[in-house]
């Protein structure tokens, strides 16, 4: 190739150019290491003449609205070339044109104008409002394409929707703004993830098989890592929804794709904009727990029920003893963002530049629960002929977190043991006759600055233990995390409209973790006995290499597009490192570190290697409209994995839609009702890849070790990890997508949409019988799953006077079925949920959805002995001897003469029926407002806070409501230590509740200081900003948040809830 | 012609960018080993070995174990622990409240299954591992005498199980059918027949303590006998282990002169130890790798909670535990004056009493621990996670209990019993190194003799079944006859498969 290029300069010889441009891409070519890639670009462009340039003058001009407001950010393109402007704050732009060109003057959601550069070079325009989403750009995957134009199904969220929001990770500004995602954040502590997907559950399994797959600019990023982007830097996110549009992303698609772009420099004036808040964070709810009074007298009914003596004799003596919650929650934690970004450049360059900061505390126990980031972005281009751009896209973030441990967990942690410990055990341990015995005698109790020791419950112990003790265990302790994700291209446009792109995207990443443990006894099974420090660095090097070449062309009414796509995409190239430091004599964190040396016995190891993953692909698409009347998109994609056997590496993606616009024909008469209609449907194909490495083929694992001998040391073993399964072959996802798009009454839009998703050949690694004896089973193509649903999307716009008004809404209803399994198998319980001594309480049957709840139906409670002896089965006897009255009555569904596992059912599911999301927006002259909410509905919450493998935890205030002689409740069983019966431990109802919620996510309202005064201090725009974040939540759950991400949504351990912020910020445009 | 020139560049560029290499595609596994290109080499062949041993310590990730789980279905002990609910898997054996979802049934059908499978593969493979001739047929005695004791487990506690000489096939692994259990005992008989010629009579300790021995393997063949009850048979064996006289085995084999020796960590592999299973303290078992690694965990679990020295000079060095399996008051008064009660019961009770020692009386606390394999800070590891890399082996077979079992068969057998005989001289041996008098052999001396000589290590329910005394003894447990002689098989073993539940337990088989 590079022979084929030198003869070129051999044959032209333009000298002048060529020295011109390698000064320019010198330092480009050095960054990339000498990539042939560029080399290239820059000999073929020396086989292209220079542009003439025609005479110019000076053009300036101001766009406004109708009613004559000034319009900023308005692009000003000079029709043929590059060059373009954009107007400032007072809609004022000024470009070089020359007289009688044409200027194409343009702003989303407006109508696009052109206007002739007249004599003197100044121009007015007034633009009008377009029809808003329909003149927008989408981005679809390797190119753009028109709304009005586009057949498949995609969502769009827009920088200005994210504006000035408290949003600190890219999922937050996705949830209830578009249709067809559900997505629920993981839990409260500060830059957690959380779960999303698109259109339901694509796949069973855990991990990331269901993670839509996230592409930044062209990176692809994995779920996780997506955390690193700043979300003022977002110019938009659009979700690909149906398999129409996802397919030329091929093998990774099927969960749905989540394009991010970022934002570009505008040629035009260089703006520079500052947005920041302050503010405080409390949580929301507190619960309501026993106090120490209430406890002794439960646990005294408790054991008395069980024929056991009262533990308390005065249970009134301990008055209200300890709140917990109190302990672990902050009410005042702080939390800031600023966001600063300059952007601008000509018409040969533009750059957008851009540093963010975040930190923020977390609201349970806060000293060991914070978190910042801060960001750096650097997007430019560089067009030094009409016909080749090179450009890059760089982000780097870095993040310090430092995070409780349990975030949604029964095992402990500080909010799980503020949940479960007794109220009676004080906080701090004052009376010396106490102190003075085991076990605040034992070595290694933590005391605290007053020299008193934490106090230690004698009641509670295992995994729960006094949070402030448990905070001392951590302080200091964090994780860490540079990113660095970003891409370079040249584009090249060698003859009209065909161009070349390649694109080299990179993902860097290193993380890792500090962290101390010092000498404690919480209690006797949480205990440290030895010093240590540990350090882990890990890396991470990712990178794809994508060549594209494109084709437009317009033949009068038609016009057509074609790309032809390669790709190379590698990650998981990971590598990782960590050190142990035993009897170490540091005391704290803050004193630990490497350099001292312990001696190599105290020294442990450890490492891992990631196992690289590798897609090499083509793929194809092709656009064709007629007169933007009939519409057409084909998409071919050809993936080969290195998750699969030989046998089946390659697999086909293809997929179509169609569009017809009737509202453009000749019999649609203009109306005032609908002013626009758009019908589409398409059908295609899409895989997952997202199941691991060499599951096709079954591996020896280390680690089954025996001992020989007197040497006290393992001898390695190895056996296989699995059985094999050659026969492994893609999942396939095959969705079929209607819509149509509208535009109603002038000020309404809507979109509909129907479709069913079908994954065939789910693959799953099932759970195999334990006689098999191997310790996994080969993954299989388990089963084909369904989701189908309806989503819909409401705008509306209107100005009134001086009050403009927006609002816009979307819901989707999702419903979820497994209609295969394997031969036999009427469920399968891989990726279900357990619950200490409950055992697994989710299951996943044929004809029902992902993981439904699985348990014990009640019917009630016993309220006589009459009742208990009259519930017998067929043989007459009864089927709950060891029942007293105030138990819970459990349904005989299987009709025998017991009440066992086979009596359970399907009790509910925890996926929502349906999520939706409204926003409004209110502007009167200079304020604003904003109100966004989200929900959902028709979900199920399994209800787990209390510990019910440890006996004497405390409870939520709900059991004073038990069953009593004098208290005959029908919902809540009586309380009785041995629970004969199994109402605390069996899973049935009683642990399930609705998970219905409204949350008004964000309440902003602004002032817009009126420019005269402005511009005094040399700014374009001030705006400040009052902003509340989840003020309140509308719901029934009884546990302190409904909204909790997972494998399997609304599972409560005890999850760390979302906090409650009020902030004040100030946003400043130069 | 630039026009031209510049086609010809492009397509000379797509040919060579649009190329998909298929090599790509080959990612090497990093971490682990193909299958395919597994056993080829003799190393390799010993790794497979070792896996079919690592099973006989296996431990769940719960801390279950085969010893535990029959511990607290016994007389002997409680379930203990810190509540009612504490292990819960341990408190439904205590009390005869489990169900076919147990942890427990599951954890010894899967620990017995997981044996069976890799000594499958083990002889599967062997062969092509380019061993020699006399290290290949040992190794192949070793597995058959491991899968033997597998499904002698298995049996034992199942009845009703599928019998699995080879690796299941993906396409056939939910049509496996249960045999019944004479095709198992038929199996295991053979195996152990084929296996013993070709075992070791001794292994160097150092090196190769808890392999195989021919003694170990025929101790664990007069056990398979006894629960035939072919009395006769089983003596033959036990005589082989035992030798004609005490002290005089073939194999080497004497009872250690001080009965608390035996559980002196330093003393593994002792004369008396004819199979144990071996634990470290340097695999650095963690929260997470709990039943992965190589550390004992019955030595945190039977620990006192909570325990406090007082008095330092006179406390025991116990580690502070979790205080399960606490004996019972009938068992410690059985065994309160008996010469082995100081080596067997850690007697919390009267230490607290006499105010050297405080602790916490957890959950059915009767005062009385574990003595034999209690965890004590002068045996803990000395890196990772203390509580759980105890190095304290385990007997699974040793000395005493043949020359008991050995009487037994004989008085089963209808042989002579009286002063002088083969049953009385083995049976008294055992009374004689405590320093007790003789007594005549009978049942129920051979009874009470084996309840307090192998207390806490894993016998007594196994005893009480094999006797018939389950149902009488265990009544105030819960024990229903016809039902807990045996576990129920796994639910998830019955989901989806061709397996059946045992009548016992409400199923056909």
């Amino acid at each position: 190739m590079l022979c084929t290029c030198i003869v070129l300069i051999d044959e032209q010889q333009p000298v002048r150019l060529y020295h011109e441009l390698t000064k320019l891409i010198h330092l480009k070519v050095i960054s990339m290491r000498g990539r042939f890639t560029f080399v290239f670009f820059v000999y073929c462009i020396l086989a292209l003449p220079l542009a003439l340039l025609a005479q110019d003058i000076p053009v300036t001009g101001k766009v406004t609205e109708q009613n004559g407001s000034p319009l900023p950010g308005v692009t000003v393109r000079l029709e043929g070339t590059t060059k373009a402007a954009s107007t400032d704050a007072n809609g004022v732009f000024s470009i070089q044109a020359p007289v009688g060109g044409k200027l194409n003057i343009s702003l989303i959601g407006m109508t696009t104008q052109t206007v002739t550069v007249p004599a003197g070079g100044r121009i007015n325009v007034a633009l009008m409002a377009g029809s808003k989403d329909l003149t927008e750009v989408v981005v679809v995957g390797y190119g753009t394409q028109k709304k009005s134009v586009v057949t498949g199904s995609i969502s769009s969220v827009k920088a200005k929707d994210l504006e000035s929001m408290p949003i600190n990770r890219v999922e937050q500004a996705l949830q209830g703004r578009t249709s067809g995602l559900t997505i629920a954040s993981g839990n409260g502590q500060p830059g957690t993830s959380s779960t999303v997907r698109v259109r339901g559950y694509t796949s069973f399994a855990s991990g990331g098989n269901n993670d839509p797959l996230w592409v930044v600019d062209g990176v692809i990023v994995d779920n996780g890592g997506i955390g690193y982007l700043n979300q003022a830097d977002i110019e938009s996110i659009e979700v690909l929804k149906d398999a129409a549009s996802q397919a030329i992303y091929g093998a990774r698609a099927a969960n749905g794709v989540i394009i991010v772009t970022t934002k570009k420099g505008k040629a035009g004036l260089i703006s520079v904009n500052y947005n920041g808040f302050y503010g405080t964070s409390a949580p929301a709810k507190k619960l309501d727990l026993l106090n120490a009074t209430q406890y002794a007298t439960i646990r005294n009914e408790s054991a008395a029920n069980s024929g056991l003596s009262q533990p308390y004799a005065n249970p009134a003596a301990f008055g209200a003893g300890t709140d917990w919650q109190d302990q672990v929650f902050n009410d005042d934690a702080r939390r800031q963002t600023h966001e600063f970004s300059v952007s601008g450049g000509n018409d040969k360059f533009t750059i957008y530049s851009s540093m963010g900061y975040i930190k923020q505390d977390g609201i349970v126990a806060s000293p060991i629960s914070k978190w910042n980031r801060a960001n750096v972005r650097i997007n430019s281009t560089y067009k030094p002929a009409k016909w080749i751009t090179f450009g890059e896209n760089l982000g780097y973030s870095h993040s310090v977190n430092s995070s409780v441990g349990n975030t949604n967990s029964e095992f402990g942690g500080p909010l799980s043991s503020a949940i479960n410990l007794d109220p009676i055990t004080p906080v701090i341990e004052t009376d010396p006759a106490l102190i003075a015995k085991s076990p605040y005698t034992i070595a290694n109790t933590l005391r605290n600055p007053d020299g008193f020791p934490y106090g230690i419950s004698p009641i509670v112990g295992q995994e729960m233990s006094n949070p402030l003790a448990y905070i001392q265990t951590r302080l200091g302790n964090y994780s860490w995390d540079h990113n660095i994700v970003g891409n370079a291209f040249a584009e090249i446009e060698p003859i009209a409209n065909l161009k070349f792109r390649s694109s080299l995207g990179t993902k860097v990443a290193f993380y890792g973790g500090d962290s101390y443990t010092p000498l404690f006894y919480l209690n006797s099974s949480s205990k440290n006995d030895k010093k240590s420090f540990y350090r882990e660095i890990n890396t991470v090097l990712n990178y794809n290499w994508e060549n594209t070449l494109s084709y437009a062309r317009n033949f009068g009414k038609h016009h057509a597009f074609i790309i032809l796509g390669q790709g190379y995409y590698m990650d998981n190239n990971s590598r990782s490192l960590n050190t142990t430091y035993q009897n170490i004599i540091a005391n704290s964190f803050y004193e630990a570190n490497l350099n001292y040396d312990p001696g190599t016995a105290n020294k442990l190891v450890g490492g891992g290697d990631g196992t690289l993953h590798v897609v090499n692909s083509l793929f194809t698409r092709v656009t064709y409209d007629y007169d933007e009347k009939y519409l057409f998109t084909g998409i071919m994609r050809r993936d080969g994995s290195s998750r699969f056997g030989t046998n089946n590496r390659f697999g086909y993606f293809p997929s179509f839609s169609l569009g017809w616009v009737p509202s453009k024909e000749a019999f649609w008469k203009e109306n005032d009702i609908v002013n626009f209609l758009k019908i589409r449907g398409g059908y295609g194909v899409t895989g997952n890849d997202a199941l691991g490495d060499f599951r096709y083929v079954s591996l020896v694992s280390s680690g089954r070790n025996y001992t020989f001998g007197t040497t006290d040391q393992s001898v390695i073993g190895w056996s296989p990890a699995a059985l094999s399964n050659p026969d492994l072959k893609w999942e396939e996802t095959r969705q079929t997508n209607i819509g149509f798009d509208a535009t109603l009454f002038t000020d309404f839009t809507l979109s509909a949409e129907y479709f069913k998703k079908k994954t065939v050949g789910v693959l799953q690694t099932p759970d195999i019988p334990l006689y098999v004896g191997a310790a996994g089973g080969p993954t299989q193509n388990v089963g084909d799953m369904q989701n189908t649903g309806f989503e819909f999307e409401l705008g509306y716009r209107k100005k009134i006077g001086e009050f403009n008004l927006g609002v816009n809404g979307n819901i989707s209803f999702l419903k979820n079925k497994v209609t295969r399994l394997l031969p036999g198998k009427t469920f399968i319980e891989d990726n279900a949920q357990s619950f200490q001594t409950m055992g697994n309480f989710t299951r996943t049957g044929l004809g029902r959805s992902f993981n439904e709840y699985y348990g014990y139906d009640m019917l009630g409670i016993f309220q006589t002995q009459a009742e208990i002896d009259s519930y017998v089965g067929p043989a007459g006897t009864k089927l709950q001897p060891n029942a007293k009255p105030g138990d819970i009555k459990f349904a005989n569904l299987n009709g025998d003469n017991e009440i066992n596992s086979s009596d359970r059912t399907f009790l509910g599911s925890p996926i929502p029926k349906y999520t939706y999301g409204l926003t409004i927006n209110l502007a009167y002259k200079n304020w604003d407002l904003v109100a966004f909410g989200n929900g959902v509905g028709g979900n199920q919450i399994f209800q787990g806070l209390r510990r019910l493998d440890v006996t004497y935890a405390n409870w939520q205030t709900k059991i004073l409501d038990r069953w009593t002689p004098a208290n005959p409740s029908t919902s809540m069983p009586r309380i009785v230590e041995s629970d004969p019966n199994g109402n605390y431990i069996k899973f049935s109802k009683l642990y399930l509740e609705k998970g219905d919620y409204f949350r008004l996510k964000t309440l902003q309202v602004g002032y817009t200081l009126p420019q005269n005064i402005s511009k005094k201090i040399g700014a374009q725009k001030v705006r400040a900003y009052l902003m509340s974040e989840n003020l309140w939540t509308i719901t029934q759950y009884t546990g302190y948040d409904p909204e909790i991400g997972g494998t399997v949504l609304g599972v409560d351990r005890g999850v760390y809830p979302q906090a409650r912020s009020f902030m004040i910020g100030l946003n400043v445009g130069f | 012609m630039r026009k031209n020139i510049f086609y010809i560049a492009a397509i000379v560029a797509s040919s060579q960018l649009f190329v998909s290499c298929k090599k790509q595609l080959d990612v090497n596994p990093r971490d682990r080993i193909l299958e395919t290109g597994y056993y080829k080499t003799p190393a390799e062949a010993l790794t497979s070995l070792i896996s079919v041993y690592d099973v006989l310590g296996n431990q769940s990730s719960g801390y279950l174990t085969k010893v535990n789980i029959l511990s607290a279905g016994s007389d002997d002990h409680f379930a203990g622990g810190d509540s009612p609910s504490d292990i819960g898997d341990l408190q439904t054996i205590n009390n005869y409240t489990l169900t076919s979802t147990s942890g427990a049934a599951s954890h010894l059908w899967g620990k017995g299954f997981t044996g069976v499978y890799r000594a499958n593969v083990f002889l599967q493979k062997v062969n092509g591992a380019g061993l020699d001739e006399a290290t290949k047929t040992r190794y192949i005695a070793e597995v058959k005498t491991l899968r033997a004791i597998y499904y002698f487990d298995l049996v034992r506690l199942f009845k009703n199980i599928p019998l699995l000489t080879d690796v299941v096939e993906p396409s056939a692994m939910f049509d496996v059918l249960q045999v019944p259990a004479d095709q198992v005992y038929a199996l295991i008989v053979k195996d152990l027949s084929e296996a013993i010629p070709n075992l070791p009579t001794t292994v160097p300790v150092a090196s190769q303590g808890g392999r195989l021995t021919q003694g170990a393997a025929h101790a664990v063949l007069g056990k398979v006998y006894m629960w035939q009850q072919k009395w006769a048979e089983a003596a033959a064996e036990f005589a082989l282990v035992n030798g004609p006289a005490p002290g005089a085995s073939t194999y080497g084999y004497k009872l250690l002169p001080n009965f608390a020796d035996l559980w002196n960590v330093k003393n593994k592999f002792n004369s008396e130890s004819v199979l144990e299973i071996v634990y470290n303290t340097t695999s650095d078992m963690g929260w997470g790798t709990v039943g992965s690694r190589e550390g004992n965990v019955m030595s945190i679990l039977v620990g006192p909670r909570n325990y406090v020295p007082v008095n330092a000079a006179l406390a025991p060095d116990y580690i502070s535990g979790w205080s399960f399996l606490p004996f019972t008051k009938d068992f410690f008064d059985q065994i309160h004056f008996d010469p082995r009660n100081k080596a067997t019961v850690a007697n919390l009770d009267s230490l607290e009493k006499a105010g050297i020692v405080t602790y916490k009386h957890a959950y059915a606390n009767t005062g009385y621990f574990i003595e034999k394999y209690a965890g004590r800070n002068s045996t803990k590891a000395t890196t990772g996670q203390l509580e759980l890399n105890f190095g304290q082996d385990m007997y699974e077979i040793r000395l005493a209990d043949t020359y008991l079992l050995e009487a037994e068969a004989l008085l089963k057998s209808g042989a002579g019993v009286g002063a002088g005989t083969k049953a009385y001289t083995m049976f008294n041996a055992v009374r004689a190194r405590v320093g007790l008098n003789p007594l005549p052999v009978t049942m129920d001396n051979i009874m009470r003799e084996r309840r307090l000589e192998l207390a806490a290590e894993g016998h007594r329910w196994f005893d009480l079944v094999r006797w018939g005394l389950a149902p009488t003894v265990l009544a105030g447990k819960g024990f229903k006859a016809g039902r807990n002689e045996i576990f129920p098989i796994p639910e998830r073993e019955l989901a989806n498969t061709k397996i059946v539940q045992s009548k016992e337990w409400g199923g056909t088989k």
